[in-house]
């Protein structure tokens, strides 16, 4: 097994039965392998390669206005009193920052 | 058996901009509606693109400056992925293996030196609040005002020994925000929170290297315990205590010690479990795609330095050696920036007809003793009070009746010149009838006259004080006590 899709479910909060454990597992290999012919390439002595920008060139600090509460609650299933609301187990170990 | 304790701190400053990190809603969430400070980036809609602030990471710069960091000449920053719905995309923009700011340090007022790892830069989450119910399933409600508020973390290396150590060095960091301006650091509004990482080993089983505790021969280390919902400075210090005191009494009752997340309880003045830590977390960090790679300059590092000010400690030493001040006037002075300054330009004032150090002396008197009481939205114009604290060193006036001056003054909205204008010409007036005044005083007051020829000088304080008090104060006890002296020849 290359990959443990149990754990990997686990962190993104999504219940996997036993049969869609066993269905997904050989999938999601099949995936990685494909991919990780990649490793094979000899990237030595090859620069990441990453867009740059200069300091000075960022975003000033200035505000401006954002979406209404309305506009902002539009896509939201649950809501109450301007808040988003979430149910359930949602919040389970994982940690705060 | 003897423990050392063993103590790290995070601590998470949210800085002052007034635009979100990586967009251009307005930061001040503080009791404003929920979710009216939200926009595409906020909500991790797709396609929106974050584009970082110049001045947060100007801040976080500013932080690691002030406390001796190096600074990288090249932003790079991380993805940190868990799935909470105080995130909707899923990962927080963090940085990982390069941090603006490394390897720092603090110096303690007693002396010892806390090194500082790192500070990097990274976006706050919403604020959720959960709720039990009895009609339907527990619920949390999400404001997302709060997600994408610029937040610095400072980490320190594992090398605070003592919960006061920890506090001290939780207040020189909020201090050093303040006084660069780059955050309120109001702990109980949640723009400052501490958490300390607390393990005790015993003595002489263990060693630090490079930031990491080690253990010694075949000694196996103690786990550490994570504290959380630290509300205050003094729960700092609170909270470490009494962490080191638990993992000690189940030590040595023989209780196995795990690694957990606890949460200080500031009502009942404990820690609470909240879970156990059995796996190191799994963020599966990589490198942010959406923000390129920031090219630092020198003179970028440079131009920021200049935001520099002199810092508390610095200030602290300065007007203890230049000025004799004790230490806790010092202290007490460099609290605040804006405290400082006003004592350093009183001073300055002063010292035109003061010798320096006379000067330092009275204006930290005046200020610990009359104005930090009287003051309150109100700032004492320097001039005036310059000017009372001159009339009274010149003997003109006691300081009894300079400090009720002020005080009339401040509350009643008049000006300092021209009361004391006033009471100088009514003193002039009175210096006519003194004579008077005085000769009174000696008539009614047999006794004292007798004690006073007697040998008894401390008499002559009281006969001042009668005068004084039949003049209202408007006379200048130093030539009161001369006429005195006189007649009583």
């Amino acid at each position: 097994m290359i990959i443990d899709v149990k754990h990997t479910a686990e962190l993104s909060r999504i219940t996997l039965t036993p049969e869609e454990l066993e269905k997904f597992t050989p999938q999601m290999e099949t995936i990685l392998e494909s991919v990780s012919v990649l490793q094979d390439v000899d990237t030595n002595g090859v620069q990441p390669m990453k867009a740059h920008v200069k300091f000075e060139e960022l975003r000033e600090d200035i505000s401006q206005e954002s979406l209404t509460q309305e506009e902002v609650l539009r896509n939201a299933k649950h809501k109450e009193s301007g808040f988003v609301k979430v149910y359930g187990k949602v919040f389970g170990d994982i940690e705060e920052s | 058996m003897e423990y050392d304790t063993i103590i790290g701190l995070e601590i998470h400053v949210q800085t002052k901009t007034k635009s979100k990190m990586f967009c251009t809603c307005p930061t001040g969430y503080f009791q404003k509606e929920p979710n009216s400070h939200v926009c595409p980036v906020c909500m991790a809609l797709p396609g929106a693109l974050p584009v970082p602030n110049k001045r947060a990471i100007e801040l976080c710069m500013l932080m690691g400056l002030a406390t001796n960091c190096t600074i990288a000449n090249e932003i790079f920053f991380d993805r940190k992925h868990y799935f909470y719905p105080d995130l909707p995309k899923g990962y927080q923009i963090s940085q990982y293996k390069n941090p603006i700011c490394s390897n720092g340090s603090v110096i303690l007022p007693n002396g010892f030196e806390v090194k500082i790892e790192r500070i990097h830069q990274e976006e706050d989450v919403a604020k959720s609040t959960h709720h039990t119910s009895t009609s339907e399933s527990d619920y949390s409600l999400i404001d997302y005002n709060k997600s994408g508020v610029p937040l610095i973390e400072i980490v320190t290396k594992p090398c605070i020994r003592n919960a006061k150590d920890a506090k001290d060095f939780a207040t020189q960091i909020r201090q050093i925000a303040r006084y660069l301006n780059i955050s309120d650091a109001d702990m109980e509004k949640g723009q400052m929170r501490c958490e300390p990482n607390i393990s005790i080993q015993e003595k002489g089983r263990w060693e630090e290297k490079d930031g990491m505790i080690l253990p010694l021969g075949d000694y196996k280390l103690n786990p550490k315990v994570e504290v959380k919902n630290i509300g205050s400075i003094t729960a700092v210090e609170k909270a470490i205590e009494f962490e080191v005191a638990r993992l000690t009494k189940d030590l040595e009752e023989g209780k196995p010690l795990i690694q957990q997340t606890r949460g200080w309880n500031a009502n009942k003045n404990v820690t609470e479990f909240q879970r156990s830590k059995e796996t190191a977390d799994d963020y599966r960090y990589m490198p942010e795609p959406d923000i390129p790679v920031i090219e630092v300059s020198n003179e970028d590092i440079k131009r920021v330095k200049s935001e520099l000010v002199e810092l508390p400690h610095e200030k602290i030493t300065r007007y203890m050696d230049d000025w004799g001040i004790s230490q806790y006037a010092a202290e007490v002075i460099s609290a605040s920036r804006k405290d400082a300054s006003y004592f350093e330009n009183l001073q300055a004032l002063l010292s035109d007809k003061l010798d320096p150090k006379v000067a330092a002396q009275e204006a930290a008197n005046w200020l610990m003793g009359t104005v930090f009481a009287l003051e309150g939205d109100k700032e004492i114009d320097m001039n005036d009070l310059s000017l009372l604290i001159m009339k009274f060193k010149e003997g003109k006036i006691t300081k009894g009746k300079a400090e009720e001056m002020l005080k009339d003054c401040i509350s009643n909205n008049k000006d300092i010149s021209d009361e004391l204008d006033m009471f100088e010409k009514s003193a002039s007036d009175n210096a006519g009838n003194i004579q008077d005044i005085v000769k009174e005083v000696l008539d009614n007051n047999p006794k004292a006259v007798a004690d006073y020829k007697g040998g008894k000088e401390a008499t002559m304080g009281f006969l001042v004080g009668q005068v004084m008090q039949k003049t209202k104060g408007a006379s200048n006890p130093n030539d009161v006590k001369n006429i005195l002296i006189e007649l009583l020849k």
